[in-house]
């Protein structure tokens, strides 16, 4: 305990010592980067779509749960050591090919099912994309200038990046980019929505709160938005302002929730890289063999690291034969505990574990 | 009233019935979580299960960075939710009794969530629920607490989990009949 209080002690020093928490820094300089880069691509703040207000105020909030959330979160034990090995060796050769296929392809979910992973894949990146529209744009990062009539200029962080016709392909895929992540949206929400209610094993487990209320959300927003298009072209902009208000509720709301939710697995779902790459890391490094049959089964790092981490939080499992049980392959550790009903040490009977594949 | 799974670990003869019938519970993807081990293998033929036992204080989830293994209100320690399970299997390692299964394929942790969508309802678990040899019990604390009468262990030795696991659990254990001893007939 002396040791973890000296740990904490604040040297005076640090860049750290001006705040006041973990959070305050966080939020401090989130902000100030966002400001920052609006700065830049607003051509100092003289280019603001005022009509996105609402957004920008939703998605400072936002941030301040984010964190709030994220740092509460990275405060536990386990999570602090993969966070701070997984920076550490976040330069391995595997890193992009990882990335890649945790956070862009997804093929874990595919081979979860080829039907979850055709829904998480529509919804998955038609939220990615509208992000990447949406957000560019209520910062200022990204906006369009006409010089010449028919012309669009798009300007990215203050830059004009290219002049397209306007109507022109280039045009349309930005006007109706968000109408087409909505239909992706939609799509993807309605084969989830469909899986939940006919899906035995999905209806054995799931909550409407957790489950449901995001995929409404997300269905809410995509809706919202796709009706403020079909207002524009098909009823001359009538109700348009009032559901230009009703969608960017609906957006508001779901941002501030999704740190919270279901939804969190968006920006936690990162780690994942770094848990491959830890696993990857430190097995190349040396591998732990079990204390009773010898198989190599873990590496020595992770072995150690869950030994500490158990430790911290009170959980001592200390063999008689003086081993930590995590020290143990798993085979073994669960003929030890028969061992320990039983009396007979069948952990270190040399035998095949018995059959353990019952078809039902 | 808030029922248990109770073991009687020396009454198991084998059959694996909760194996299979694990397979069949909603959301467990044909795959069993439980286990049936030999106690002797080269000598006799009795067989005893393993379970998930519900730790009241769980390393497993103490040990998830992700906060994938919630704990019911039931005390049902749940299987990793899909969407938070990162694949780091410290579970695995963190489990003192070596429960947690790990599918590198899907990159997902799955274990016994004591059939969740069953219990929460007071219908017993499918591993329970089959086992011909009363093995596997589905028990109100006060008929446990029958049990330990029937049993009439004057010498104290009656165990419902401690001292044979590592902390306390919502699955009692329980070994009657070998501290009795006594051969059970059936």
């Amino acid at each position: 305990m002396q040791a973890k209080v000296a740990v904490n002690q604040k040297t005076g020093k640090s860049i750290d010592d001006a705040f006041a928490s973990h959070f305050a820094k966080s939020m401090f300089l989130a902000v100030c980067g966002l400001v920052f880069l609006s700065f830049i691509g607003t051509r100092m703040f003289t280019h603001v779509d005022l009509n996105l207000y609402g957004y920008m105020v939703g998605t400072f909030i936002f941030i301040g749960g984010f964190f709030y959330r994220f740092i509460a979160w990275g405060e536990r034990p386990p999570t602090k050591v993969f966070i701070k090995k997984g920076i550490k060796i976040l330069l391995r050769r595997s890193t992009p090919k990882t990335t890649v296929e945790h956070l862009a392809t997804y093929n874990f979910i595919w081979n979860r099912g080829i039907y979850r992973w055709t829904q998480h894949v529509l919804m998955g990146w038609g939220c990615i994309l509208s992000c990447f529209v949406t957000f560019p744009l209520v910062f200022g990062w990204m906006y369009f200038t006409m010089d010449e009539n028919g012309y669009y200029n798009i300007i990215a962080m203050g830059i004009q990046v290219m002049t397209v016709p306007a109507d022109g392909l280039i045009a349309k895929l930005s006007y109706n980019a968000l109408n087409i992540t909505a239909v992706m949206v939609i799509s993807g929400v309605c084969m989830a929505l469909y899986r939940r209610l006919k899906n035995m094993q999905a209806r054995a487990e799931q909550q409407f709160m957790y489950d449901f209320l995001p995929l409404f959300m997300l269905l809410l927003v995509s809706v919202t938005g796709l009706a403020l298009t079909f207002m524009n072209i098909f009823m001359h902009g009538a109700g348009q302002p009032a559901m230009s208000l009703i969608h960017q509720w609906s957006v508001i709301i779901t941002l501030i929730y999704l740190p919270f939710g279901k939804l969190a697995h968006i920006p936690f779902r990162p780690m994942s890289v770094f848990a491959r790459n830890y696993r990857e890391h430190y097995a190349e490094q040396s591998m732990k063999g079990c204390k009773v049959c010898g198989n190599e089964f873990v590496s020595t790092e992770q072995s150690k690291d869950v030994i500490e981490v158990l430790g911290r939080n009170d959980i001592e499992f200390q063999a008689k034969e003086g081993h930590h049980l995590a020290e143990m392959c798993l085979p073994c550790r669960r003929k030890y505990r028969i061992a320990q009903f039983s009396g007979f040490p069948i952990h270190e009977v040399k035998v095949k574990e018995a059959n353990q594949d019952a078809k039902g | 009233m808030k029922k248990r799974l109770y073991l009687e670990l020396e009454n198991c003869i084998g059959c694996r019935s909760c194996l299979a019938a694990c397979t069949q519970c909603g959301g467990h993807e044909e795959r069993n979580r439980n286990y049936v081990y030999d106690v002797n293998p080269l000598v006799n033929r009795q067989t005893m299960p393993l379970m998930c036992l519900h730790c009241v204080n769980p390393a497993c989830a103490r040990s998830c960075p992700a906060q994938a293994i919630q704990i019911h209100e039931t005390g049902a320690v749940l299987s990793a939710l899909v969407e938070k399970c990162i694949g780091c299997q410290n579970c695995t390692i963190a489990c003192p009794y070596g429960i947690p299964k790990f599918d590198t394929e899907q990159n997902l942790m799955y274990k016994c969530d004591l059939c969740i969508d069953r219990t929460k309802n007071g219908i017993p678990p499918m591993c329970a629920s089959v086992c011909p040899s009363n093995t596997l019990q589905w028990l109100t604390d006060e008929e446990i607490g029958n049990r330990k009468k029937q049993f009439n262990l004057d010498n104290g030795k009656w165990v419902s989990s401690l001292p044979y696991l590592e902390s306390e659990t919502n699955v009692k254990v329980n070994l009657p009949g070998i501290l009795q001893g006594i051969e059970k007939l059936f």
